[in-house]
């Protein structure tokens, strides 16, 4: 029996505001535990939240990437339980009326698939755990950063399309300076739901929950896994069970975290503290026209207005970073096939070797332009560029600087010129002129290099081998 | 001395001429707050007001509060002074961070010189569920009659003349009975006129930041300093603070005044129906125009039972705080269940606990429809009602209760009129967030009684000007223990 996997996402993103969601605490990861809180973060009796602004910015920017309908309303409700992580007994988040509704995504995997995404929603995180053996310690550094959850349709099959999603994502919030979208560090964090049925069978199968998942790597192991483990049961005659499992990473299996019981009742109410707040187009048209480029429209201007070619583009869309660096320079040049070769080789090349993210690599987008510039109007030859560069790596000099360091002089294309040297050169080496006749290749490097040497190695190179053939065949 | 017998606007002009100063009115203060029996404070601030009291050397012409003292409902937060709500679970809280209407006084340099008791959490109307026990109302010497709450602390201060004002908060009647009770002016203006940062919440959506003074031209100053946009507290108005003191001497011919015959109806003692047809016999002769309008029996009959869904399904949210992990008594063990709901257990008087399981039972999804949101709903007719009736009149006056302050442990027929209509009709002023003021309209024998006036939202300047004829009318100007002619 074949059967089907029905898979649904949600995907908590910790934004990077630079307070937090409804008080005017700091965000930041990694600070010393219980350094960034307010009154609010703890909830001290009498305290009130405020929506701090950007993060409904950066809401409506994530919804309208994600092709969604935008409510004109900002409604926030309480979602109301006891849990030792969550200091005010509720935590406020919008229940009745997301900001964002009805959107899709589109995912390539060896075909197309659109996912239907139902909501996006702007809420709290909790306060963290630290459990030990014998007491917990709570961190309120996180309690209150804001997050938007998304929340697909149950329109995933594989966990390759899982994963591809996820991406797609983790993309759109990084690219929309909404969220670092680091896995690791639990500002991208994804919740799996997974149940199965028989292929062509409507009726759903009995739900499993995946939580904790830390890569987005895992995401699509633990899913390969579930189905494989689903399939198991359900083949040799055992139930499903409702459960929440996690993904363990030794043994890279999912594994039992707890077996639901009746769902909770959350007694969602409106949020009496946020009067609703009206959206005004303006404010919603504002968001979006600000929000910073996407990866996707990245792409399309590398490849379609500035003929990068599919690799190059897809290179520099892996970090957010890189293409800002690349677009910085691209502000100097009109060469984009050039400048996007350097930055995907001699550029990546030495960043890899030295482990040095590129936003402390020393050579200025705009110094790395001026020497794709050089290049391409052949001031000087390709040799000289990578000694440039070289130069400028290993003493921190500018272009200029450096190209006066090596003594390279601006490269002599001036046909006239160079043909005098190719001539003074032949009249001074019959012998190679003859070898060259008799089929001996090696004559013409040799008169080459003497040309070079006689000008001090400023002539063209391709061009002095294009007038010295000519003038070979006159001879 | 007997300086703290007179209002703020008195003693203002004697700290202008340096008869007393501030450091006199503080000691005085103390000295009545000490020698007080009726269970009024939960912390006299002794120290802290007698430093601050030091600091205020040359007086402040312009300042009506420079050097005033005044008490705080003990929920409200002051920072650095322990504050309890009158409630165990919050036993040795010392808060961080001052409200904002706290702020504002000291910013004007008035002095608190205690934190008073309160209904528990400020839910109860009696003043005697606090956990201090029952406070009491000074008019009555053999402490028979309760002072009414939750502001009875506050009430209690005023009316023994221990200060001329003091800080309440109001989300059924909680300012507006008592001061009925103690014969004082209580006024709790439009929901989001005074910011509510800092005020423990009960009931979000009806709670108000009130109080209590002598004087509706102490009501309309102190209105004046609390007014205003806070941008920490997200239901604030922006719209303009008028300068409601300035506004007050408008005489009020031609106002429209409107009385709520089924309430009215439903009120039996003869004392407060004579001195309320009284009133209105004035307000007429000033010029008022004061005719009776009605309200469905069936719509005030549910305002009671709106109110308890409402305010225990927000109170049992608001209140899930109190957990012993992060302030308060912390209990010992092995699961966090355990550890909040042995907190809760022993923090939370049973009264408190039967709130929060109303509450939490009309917030289950499958009571929701018909318990709270039905009485959202309710709710909503009501005050559409009420908002009809401010397109023809600019106020609506009636008796603040139905008697004067009923014996402690006097149980009341819930299910009458009388309890129903006439004893929780202040209410409306919190559904719709009306601006309402009650005070003093007479007694009956030892005992006062007040009158409660409504307007429309954001219209306190009309609401002061009516009260302050009112005030002129009964000649209940700084009525307190010490001043009654009894």
């Amino acid at each position: 029996m074949n059967f089907e996997a029905v898979i649904g996402l949600e995907i908590h993103v910790e934004m990077k505001t630079r307070s937090k969601m409804f008080s005017s605490a700091p965000v930041e990861f990694g600070a010393e535990p219980n350094t960034l809180v307010s009154p609010n973060d703890i909830a001290f009796p009498g305290t009130m939240p405020t929506v701090n602004k950007q993060a409904v910015i950066n809401a409506i920017r994530v919804a309208n990437a994600l092709h969604m309908s935008i409510d004109n309303t900002l409604v926030f409700d309480r979602k109301n339980y006891f849990y030792s992580d969550l200091p005010k007994g509720y935590q406020i988040t919008q229940n009745r009326r997301p900001i964002g509704s009805e959107g899709y995504l589109e995912i390539k995997t060896d075909s197309v698939h659109r996912i239907a995404i139902e909501r996006l929603h702007l809420e709290e995180d909790t306060c963290k755990q630290l459990h030990f053996s014998e007491y917990t310690l709570l961190d309120y550094n996180r309690s209150g950063v804001p997050l938007i959850e998304i929340v697909s349709k149950p329109d995933i099959r594989t966990g390759e399309e899982a994963m591809k999603y996820v991406e797609a994502i983790r993309s759109i919030v990084i690219y929309a300076d909404v969220s670092d979208g680091k896995m690791e560090e639990g500002s991208l964090r994804c919740d799996v739901n997974i149940s199965l049925r028989p292929s062509g069978a409507e009726k759903l199968g009995t739900k499993v929950e995946i939580k904790n998942l830390n890569s987005i790597a895992n995401i699509q192991k633990a899913i390969d896994f579930e189905i494989r483990r689903q399939e198991g049961l359900l083949l040799t005659g055992h139930p499903i069970i409702q459960e929440t499992r996690r993904f363990d990473e030794t043994l890279k299996e999912t594994v039992t975290m707890r077996v639901k019981t009746d769902a909770v009742d959350y007694k969602y109410f409106i949020e009496p503290n946020i009067t609703p707040i009206k959206l005004s187009p303006d404010f919603i048209n504002a968001a979006i026209s600000s929000c910073p480029e996407l990866a996707q429209v990245k792409e399309k201007r590398y490849l379609e207005v500035q003929g990068l070619n599919e690799r190059d583009a897809s290179i520099i869309l892996q970090s957010k970073d890189l293409s800002k660096y690349y677009d910085d320079a691209a502000k100097y040049t009109t060469y984009y096939k050039s400048l996007a070769n350097w930055v995907t080789g001699e550029v990546i090349a030495y960043l890899n070797k030295r482990n040095i993210p590129i936003e402390n690599f020393f050579i200025s987008p705009a110094q790395l332009a001026t020497l794709v510039n050089m290049i391409e109007k052949n001031e000087i030859s390709n040799k000289q560029g990578r000694d440039i560069f070289q130069e400028m790596l290993t003493n921190s000099t500018n272009v200029k600087e450096a190209k006066e360091k090596l003594n390279i002089g601006t490269q002599i294309n001036d046909d006239s010129v160079i043909l005098a040297y190719v001539n003074e050169v032949l009249n001074a080496f019959p012998d190679s002129i003859k070898d060259y006749k008799d089929g001996k290749d090696r004559a013409l490097g040799f008169l080459v290099g003497q040309v070079m040497k006689r000008s001090q190695g400023k002539v063209n190179p391709g061009l002095t081998s294009k007038l010295l053939l000519e003038e070979l065949k006159k001879r | 001395m007997q300086f703290l017998d007179l209002t703020i606007r008195e003693l203002h002009n004697e700290l202008v001429k340096k008869t007393v100063t501030p450091l006199d009115l503080v000691k005085e203060a103390i000295l009545r707050a000490k020698a007080d029996n009726n269970n009024a404070f939960e912390y006299i601030m002794e120290k802290e007001a007698v430093e601050m009291a030091l600091k205020l050397k040359e007086p402040e012409v312009d300042n009506l509060f420079w050097g005033i003292p005044f008490a705080i409902k003990d929920n409200f937060s002051t920072k650095d002074i322990v504050t309890t709500a009158s409630s165990n679970i919050l036993a040795g809280y010392v808060p961080v961070f001052d409200a904002t209407v706290v702020k504002k006084l000291l910013d004007a340099k008035a002095i608190p010189i205690a934190k008073t008791t309160l209904d528990e959490l400020a839910m109860g109307g009696s003043g005697t569920t606090g956990h201090l026990g029952t406070t009491f109302n000074p008019y009555d010497k053999q402490h028979e009659h309760l002072i009414g709450g939750s502001s009875c602390g506050s009430a209690s201060s005023v009316a023994a003349s221990v200060v001329p004002f003091a800080l309440g908060s109001d989300t059924g009647d909680s300012v507006r009975k008592p001061a009925s009770y103690a014969g004082l002016v209580g006024f709790k203006p439009t929901w989001g006129r005074i910011s509510r940062l800092g005020l423990f919440p009960f009931a979000t959506s009806l709670d108000h930041v009130g109080y209590f003074t002598r004087s509706v031209y102490d009501a309309a100053h102190l209105l004046n300093l609390l007014a205003g946009r806070d941008v920490e507290d997200a239901t604030s108005s922006d719209i303009p603070v008028d300068d409601y003191a300035k506004l007050l001497n408008t005489d009020i011919k031609g106002v429209k005044i409107a009385i709520i015959k089924e309430i009215v109806d439903s009120i039996y003692d003869k004392s407060i129906n004579a001195a309320f047809q009284k009133t209105i016999a004035s307000l007429k002769i000033r010029g008022a125009k004061v005719e009776y309008v009605s309200i469905d029996r069936k719509l005030l009959g549910a305002l009671f039972p709106t109110y308890v869904v409402i305010s225990c399904a927000e109170a049992t949210s608001n209140n899930a705080n109190l957990d012993g992990i992060k302030f308060g008594p912390y209990q010992a063990g092995k699961t966090y269940e355990e550890v909040m709901s042995k907190a809760r257990t022993k923090g939370f008087s049973e009264l408190i606990k039967r709130r929060f399981v109303i509450g939490s039972f009309c917030l289950m999804r499958e009571n929701q429809d018909v318990l709270f949101l039905r009485a959202q709903k309710v709710r909503r007719m009501i005050v559409d009602k009420v908002n009809d009736i401010f397109k023809d009149y600019d106020a609506i006056f009636l008796p603040a209760s139905p008697t004067p302050a009923p014996k402690l442990g006097e149980a009341s027929d819930r299910l009458s009129d009388e309890y129903l209509i006439a004893d929780n009709h202040m209410v409306i002023g919190n559904f719709g967030g009306f601006p309402s003021i009650t005070l003093p309209l007479g007694f009956k024998g030892k005992l006062p009684f007040g009158g409660n006036l409504t307007a429309k939202p954001f219209n306190e300047a009309k609401l002061l000007q009516i009260a302050n004829v009112i005030e002129d009318i009964t000649g209940f100007y700084n009525l307190s223990v010490r001043t009654a002619k009894l």
